[in-house]
C-alpha cells in the first residue's frame, strides 16, 4: 500500500513563550507536529504489515530549516520525503494548502492512503484533511483510533461518544488519525544516520502546475487571541482549615473539582 | 559496527568547535546532542572573550550572533547595607574590535551548530549518549540506545559532570570541593531601559561581577550581564562551601536574596523573567585538569575541566571554543599519520600547553586556593564599604581629616595578621 503521509513542521510549542501577548518564535527550533508524527508512526505500521512505500509530504511555510526537520519523518521510518518550497506557501490558507496538498499527492506515482494528524501543533484549525479529500474525490475518516490495511480497504475505528463505531474505506481514502492511536516511536541514532540518505524531492509550485496567483487568501486572520480573563481575587480567611473548607467549596462551585 | 571518523558527544561550544573545524576540512563528523536542540542545556549567562580566539575561525566572529559588546567592566563589594563598586569605562574595550561580548547560549550554540551543518557535518540533538566503548584499552566508539557507532576518535565535549568520561576512566569523578553551582534568571527588558540603567550607549553593554553578602559569605559571587533586550542575572556559590557552612538557606534562595536588595532592585525592575536554569561550574583549575587525550579520544571544554574564575575575569567559554579548535587540528593531523593512538592525538595537549588555554590555567593556579579564604567573600568587602562610608560621611561635629578618616579604615579593617596572612596568598595571583 503506498501511503502519504502530510506532516507540517512548526515552532516547539513547548519553547515558544508569549511576550505582549504575540508569541516569540525568534531562536525556536522547528519540529514535526505531535499528531503528524502519530500518522507517521500509523503509516509504518500499516506499511510493515500490507508492504508498501510511506512518503512523507510537507508545504514549507517560510522555514528555511524544513530539510533538516523532515528528516525526522524519515528517521521515523518514512522512505521518501517530498517538499513542496515556494516563498508563496509563507503566505497560504487553508483553502491554499489543501490545493497544494492535493496537486503534489497527484503528482506523486500512488497514493493509496492519505494519512494526516487531526490538527498541527500551532494552528489546529483541522480544516486541511477534509478539504484535500475533497479536492480528490476521496472518502475520509476523522478521528481514527486504529487503522489497519484490509485488502482493497482500510479499515478504521473512532471512538464515538458511547460507541466505538469501525468504518471500513475502499481505497484510495484519507484518514485522520487522535493521539491515543499510538505512541511514535523515538528514531534510534542508526536511523538517523541512514536518514540523510533517504531521496527528499523539492518541489516549487510551479512543478506542480500551480501558479501562485492563484492560492491568495481568501480570509484574513484579524486577531487568534484568546479572550482576556480577570482572576477572581478571592481571600478567604478564617483558621486553616476554616479557609481549607472555602477553598474547596469555591473550586467545587466553579466545576474546577467535583463534577 | 556502523562508523564515522569523528563522534563528537555534546554540541557545546567545545564540541561544535571541534566539529566545525573538522567539517570544514572535509572530515566525516556527527555531533551528538543530549539536549533538544544545541545550547539547551547550556546555563553560561555570559561573555565571551573574543579575543583569545578571534584567530580560530575568523569567519565566524563576524557574524556571529553575539549581544553586547562589552564597554563597561563593573565590580561591586557589597557588605552589609552598603555596596562600593569600581566602574572601568574604557575605550579600549570596544575600540577596533571589541575584547569580549555578552552572549545568549541558546542563540549562539544553534547558530554555530547551523555553521556545522553548512560544512557537511550532521548535528543530532535529542541523543544521549549511554557509554563510551572501549575495546582493547582504546575508545572506540560510543553507544546510544542499542546503536553502537564506531569512530576514529571520540572528542568528549560533554561538559562538566563527566557522565561519561568518568565511567569510561578518561578523567575523576567531578569532587565537590572544585565546583561550584551558578543559578540564572534571564530577565527581559527593553534596550532602551537596559542602556539607561549602565550607562551605555545603544548596542554596547556592561558586565558587573558581584562580591561578598550576594552569597551570604561564601565562597562565590553574583554576576549580570546585559543582553540586547534581557540581562542575564546570576549568583555562583562553591558546592563544597554550600554543604560545609549548615546553615537554612538553600543555595537557588541566594539569587531571590540577592535581587531583593535594595541596590539591585532597581536594576531588575520591571523585567520580565523569562528563562531560570541552573548548573555546575568546574572551578578546579589547573591542577584538576586531566590528562586530555588517550587512544582515540581527546577530552574539551568544561569536560577536561578548562574553566577558569579569576575574580575579575571568569572565562570559560573561550577555552572551549580553543580546546575544540586544537582537537580538530589534532584529530586532522592523526588522520593524515593515520594514528590514532594516544601517540598519534598528543599534539592536542602539547598545542593546548602552547596556547592561552593551559598557560593562562598555570598562571591562575594560585585561584582556587585563594578562593578558599572566607575572609574574601565577607570581611573585605564590607570593610571596603565601610571605608568609603567613613570617607563620605559629614556626620553633625567637625569632620576628621580625610587622610586621618581613611587610616582608621584602613587600620581597623586591614591591619591585621590575618589580612596580611591573605596579602601573602594573594602575591601568586
Amino acid at each position: 500500500m503506498d501511503i502519504v503521509v502530510c506532516v507540517k513542521t512548526n515552532p516547539d510549542p513547548q519553547m515558544v513563550r508569549i511576550k505582549d501577548r504575540e508569541p516569540v518564535i525568534e531562536a525556536v527550533p522547528f519540529k514535526l507536529g505531535d499528531l503528524d508524527k502519530n500518522a507517521l508512526e500509523t503509516a509504518i505500521q500499516v506499511r510493515d504489515a500490507a508492504g508498501g512505500k510511506v512518503v512523507a509530504l510537507t508545504v514549507a511555510e517560510t522555514n528555511r530549516k524544513i530539510k533538516e526537520t523532515i528528516k525526522d519523518a524519515l528517521a521515523m521510518g518514512a522512505d521518501e520525503a517530498v517538499i513542496v518550497d515556494d516563498p508563496a506557501a509563507a503566505t497560504l490558507d487553508q483553502a491554499g494548502v489543501a490545493t497544494v496538498i492535493a496537486a503534489a499527492v497527484k503528482k506523486l506515482p500512488a497514493c493509496d492512503l492519505l494519512l494526516f494528524g487531526e490538527g498541527s501543533s500551532d494552528n489546529y484549525t483541522g480544516q486541511v484533511p477534509s478539504r484535500v479529500a475533497e479536492k480528490l474525490g476521496v472518502p475520509q475518516v476523522g478521528y481514527a483510533r486504529k487503522v489497519e490495511a484490509a485488502g482493497d480497504a482500510v479499515r478504521c475505528e473512532r471512538s464515538m461518544d458511547e460507541m466505538i463505531e469501525t468504518l471500513e474505506l475502499p481505497l484510495p481514502a484519507a484518514v485522520t488519525v487522535v493521539s491515543e492511536i499510538n505512541e511514535p516511536r523515538i528514531p534510534s541514532l542508526m536511523h538517523i544516520m541512514k536518514a540523510g540518505s533517504k531521496p527528499t524531492q523539492v518541489w516549487s509550485l510551479a512543478d506542480i502546475g500551480l501558479d501562485a496567483g492563484a492560492l491568495a487568501p481568501k480570509q484574513e486572520v484579524l486577531s487568534n487571541l484568546a479572550e482576556e480573563q480577570d482572576r477572581k481575587h478571592i481571600v478567604f480567611e478564617g483558621t486553616v482549615a476554616e479557609q481549607a473548607e472555602a477553598f474547596v467549596n469555591a473550586l467545587v462551585k466553579e466545576g474546577v473539582v467535583g463534577r | 559496527m556502523e562508523k564515522v571518523e569523528c563522534i563528537v558527544v555534546g554540541g557545546g561550544l567545545a564540541g561544535l568547535s571541534a566539529a566545525y573545524g573538522l567539517a570544514g576540512a572535509g572530515a566525516e563528523v556527527m555531533v551528538l546532542e543530549r539536549g533538544d536542540y544545541a545550547g539547551a542545556k547550556n546555563v553560561t549567562g555570559g561573555r565571551l572573550y573574543v579575543s583569545p580566539i578571534r584567530g580560530f575561525y575568523p569567519e565566524l566572529w563576524e557574524e556571529a550572533p553575539f549581544e553586547r559588546p562589552v564597554a563597561r567592566e563593573l565590580i561591586t563589594m557589597m557588605g552589609d547595607g552598603a555596596h562600593t563598586t569600581f566602574e572601568l569605562a574604557s575605550d579600549h574595550l570596544v575600540a577596533g574590535p571589541p575584547q569580549s561580548y555578552t552572549v545568549v547560549r541558546a542563540r549562539l550554540d544553534q547558530w554555530l551548530a547551523e555553521k556545522v551543518g553548512e560544512k557537511g557535518g550532521m548535528v543530532v540533538p535529542g541523543m544521549k549518549v549511554d557509554e563510551l566503548l572501549r575495546k582493547d584499552g582504546r575508545i572506540v566508539g560510543i553507544r546510544a540506545g542499542e546503536d553502537e557507532i564506531g569512530a576514529d576518535v571520540v572528542v568528549v565535549a560533554e561538559g562538566v559532570l563527566r557522565l561519561l568520561a568518568e565511567p569510561a576512566g578518561l578523567a575523576a569523578r567531578p569532587d565537590e570541593k572544585d565546583h561550584a553551582l551558578g543559578y540564572k534568571e534571564v530577565i527581559e527588558l527593553p534596550a532602551g531601559v537596559i542602556e539607561d540603567r549602565w550607562n551605555l550607549n545603544p548596542g554596547e553593554g556592561a558586565a558587573q561581577l558581584f562580591l561578598g553578602t550576594v552569597t551570604d559569605g561564601m565562597m562565590g559571587g553574583g554576576f549580570l550581564y546585559t543582553n540586547k533586550e534581557s540581562i542575564s542575572l546570576g549568583v555562583v556559590v562553591g558546592m563544597h562551601a554550600m554543604k560545609a557552612d549548615g546553615r537554612e538557606i538553600e543555595s537557588h534562595q541566594l539569587l531571590e536574596r540577592f535581587k531583593e536588595l535594595p541596590q539591585i532592585k532597581p536594576l531588575v525592575a520591571g523585567g520580565t523573567v523569562a528563562e531560570y536554569s541552573a548548573h555546575a561550574i568546574p572551578e578546579g583549575g589547573i591542577a584538576k585538569v586531566p590528562r586530555l587525550y588517550g587512544d582515540g579520544y581527546v577530552l574539551a571544554g568544561d569536560a577536561a575541566g578548562l574553566s577558569l574564575n579569576a575574580l575579575v575575569t571568569v572565562r570559560g567559554m573561550d577555552f572551549a571554543i580553543a580546546s575544540g579548535y586544537h582537537a580538530a587540528q589534532a584529530m586532522l593531523r592523526a588522520k593524515a599519520a593515520g594514528d590514532f593512538s594516544a601517540a598519534g592525538l598528543a599534539s592536542y595537549e602539547a598545542a593546548l600547553r602552547d596556547s592561552f588555554v593551559l598557560k593562562d590555567l598555570e598562571t591562575a593556579r594560585a585561584y582556587p586556593q585563594f578562593m578558599e579564604v572566607p575572609r574574601l567573600f565577607r570581611q573585605y568587602p564590607t570593610a571596603v564599604s565601610r571605608l568609603f562610608e567613613d570617607v563620605f560621611t559629614v556626620g553633625p561635629g567637625p569632620t576628621p581629616p580625610l587622610v586621618k578618616k581613611a587610616w582608621r579604615g584602613v587600620k581597623r579593617d586591614f591591619l591585621r595578621p590575618s589580612t596580611l596572612q591573605d596579602a601573602w596568598l594573594a602575591r601568586k595571583l
